[in-house]
């Protein structure tokens, strides 16, 4: 006789969780998709062999423009997106909403898969790059920053997929309209945008970063590692919220 | 197709703070399932509209022509859909608003999708673990109750719809659910797996499971549902014991079709008929108006051979489930 108790996080589901979305939201062909960022991490680290600059200068520049600017943007919209907004449009989320664990342990376990998927399509190759770029200095810093930007990446597009039907095209206005345009001109929102905190924290610990990636008003290194966690745990708990109040229409979503 | 496992002793959450009409055939004694004033509206579109009936142990079906409210109607109860007024109680609690209520919850959803790239066991194992299912073998032993279990280590995305239905069944069982919402599950089922869902589905009615079978195929419903209830146009056209709603759509006025050679002469016959409502002849076709469709179709071969008419084609002109559910709602 199942017995009636105020469900808490638990932490054995957000495992189980987590490892259902790794499987299930990652099938054959994502995971071929998510090849193509990390090979993306790779091009842009030989690309920084032609820049006439110093190889850590030049990765620094490489970093900046590609690598923080398009590769962990959309390498994560497409992990932050399949781990939740993609199920909610292709009406299976129910396999796990409709269960007794709360929405704090669903919400967990979904960003922990997109997590560890950026940390395998990304963080990784990100470190990589360092070494393709020819700065063995930049290898775990550049890891380092990928991660840290991943796990706030992730969290506002789980957050995206809890808002809206339309995940990818917030998704997408979020990383273009508001970090690269507003962003770009103010201090204030890039303070709370993981690719310029990601950005920050490479400044702070990459071989000659500084010189390129420093912005003024931006904490870096420890403090942009702090940021990008309350960016992460803020966009987590407003998706629990927002998970409660969904409405799983199923695909057709009327 | 192997019997299901004994079902779990039920256990009725407290009573809901919702009247039940006595005798109001929409609801029933000892509910398990209260829908009370729910109206559910998508944007301008109004999916259910001030619906109120209930669910007790045995299966329901839930009849309605496409576009009635029964999905709507079903995410509800799960909680998947917040209802825009109303309330619903689910083993005594609200499943929107308490995640234990979920632990009581099965549903199969009607649309196909399932996880890509995921096998049914590991669908199945997945609802287990999230529901804390202590017996291993319950995935397993479901599957084999489905007839997946010879395929249970094939990814879904090969599968027909029946599979997957198959497949969603057997993980909506997996955690022994007490209420089960089963929306059109025997969609893409081929005739035998058809009749072995329906009396598994019987069987866990039987068992004091609160079951809830949506359809628009009439005689899928009289099959496994001794309760109906029909909903047209989000709001609830009729309920009751399956006689008493079937009883309902046979007394309805309908047109019947009647080729015959010659025409005119049966026409004759026929408008003598205390069945016969009215009768419109078109060349060698007749459309005959009637109230008692039974004593029509047993009066026309008489009345046929006693004219000297030959019959070359008599069928009903309306009988499609919309048009019955519209005459329920007249």
């Amino acid at each position: 006789m199942k017995t009636r108790s105020r469900v808490r996080f638990d932490p054995r589901l957000v495992v189980v969780i987590a490892g259902y979305a790794l499987k299930a939201c990652f099938p054959t062909k994502r995971r071929i998709g998510l090849a193509l960022p990390a090979a993306g991490a790779l091009l842009f680290a030989l690309l920084a062999h032609v820049i006439p600059d110093s190889a850590p200068i030049a990765l620094a520049h490489v970093a900046d423009g590609g690598l923080f600017g398009v590769v962990l943007p959309v390498g994560c919209l497409v992990i932050g997106d399949a781990v939740l907004g993609a199920e909610v449009r292709s009406g299976t989320l129910h396999f796990t909403w409709l269960s007794p664990a709360s929405f704090a342990t669903i919400v967990a376990g979904r960003w922990l898969a997109g997590f560890l998927a950026a940390l395998a399509a990304l963080a990784v190759p990100f470190g990589v790059a360092g070494l393709v770029a020819g700065v063995p200095g930049a290898i775990f810093p550049l890891a380092l920053a990928a991660a840290a930007g991943s796990a706030a990446y992730v969290a506002v597009f789980v957050l995206f997929g809890a808002l809206t039907r339309r995940a990818v095209v917030w998704s997408l206005g979020f990383v273009v309209l508001g970090e690269r345009l507003l962003g770009t001109a103010l201090s204030g929102v890039a303070q709370w945008s993981p690719g310029w905190e990601a950005r920050a924290v490479y400044a702070r610990y990459g071989p000659s970063a500084a010189g390129v990636l420093h912005r003024k008003g931006i904490p870096e290194g420890g403090s942009a590692v702090v940021r990008l966690l309350l960016i992460t745990a803020v966009a987590l708990v407003v998706a629990v919220w927002r998970l409660g109040h969904l409405r799983l229409s199923g695909p057709s979503g009327d | 197709m192997s019997m299901p496992p004994p079902g779990p002793p039920v256990a009725p959450g407290p009573t809901p703070p919702v009247a039940a009409p006595a005798l109001d055939p929409a609801f029933v004694a000892e509910p398990t399932v209260v829908v009370s004033g729910v109206s559910v509206f998508f944007g301008q579109k109004v999916a259910l509209s001030e619906l109120s009936c209930s669910f007790g142990p045995g299966v329901t079906g839930l009849l309605g022509p496409n576009g009635a409210g029964k999905t709507t109607l079903m995410r509800a109860v799960t909680g998947l859909v917040s209802v825009s007024s109303g309330q619903v109680w689910v083993a005594g609690g609200d499943p929107r608003k308490e995640r234990t209520v979920q632990g009581h919850i099965g549903l199969v959803p009607e649309d196909e999708a399932v996880p890509g790239g995921l096998t049914p066991r590991e669908l199945a194992r997945y609802r287990a673990a999230l529901h804390s299912v202590a017996d291993r073998e319950a995935p397993d032993r479901w599957l084999a109750v489905v007839g997946l279990l010879d395929v249970a280590d094939r990814v879904m995305d090969g599968f027909s719809k029946g599979m997957r239905q198959r497949a969603k069944v057997a993980a909506a069982l997996v955690s022994n659910p007490t209420v089960l919402i089963l929306d059109e599950p025997l969609n893409g089922a081929d005739p035998v797996q058809r009749g072995n869902l329906i009396r598994l589905f019987r069987q866990l009615g039987d068992q004091g499971r609160t079951v809830l079978v949506s359809s628009h195929v009439l005689y899928e419903v009289e099959r496994l549902a001794e309760r109906v209830v029909v909903l047209v146009r989000g709001r609830l056209a009729a309920a009751g014991d399956r006689r008493s709603i079937r009883d309902a759509m046979a007394d309805r006025p309908r047109r019947v079709l009647v080729r015959a050679d010659p025409a005119r002469v049966l026409a004759a016959a026929l408008a003598g008929h205390d069945a016969v409502g009215g009768v419109e002849v078109d060349g060698d076709r007749l459309t005959v108006a009637t109230r008692r469709a039974g004593d029509l179709a047993l009066a026309l071969p008489t009345l046929a051979r006693g004219a000297g008419v030959r019959l070359w084609e008599v069928r009903p002109l309306d009988e499609s489930l919309e048009a019955l559910f519209r005459e329920l709602v007249r």
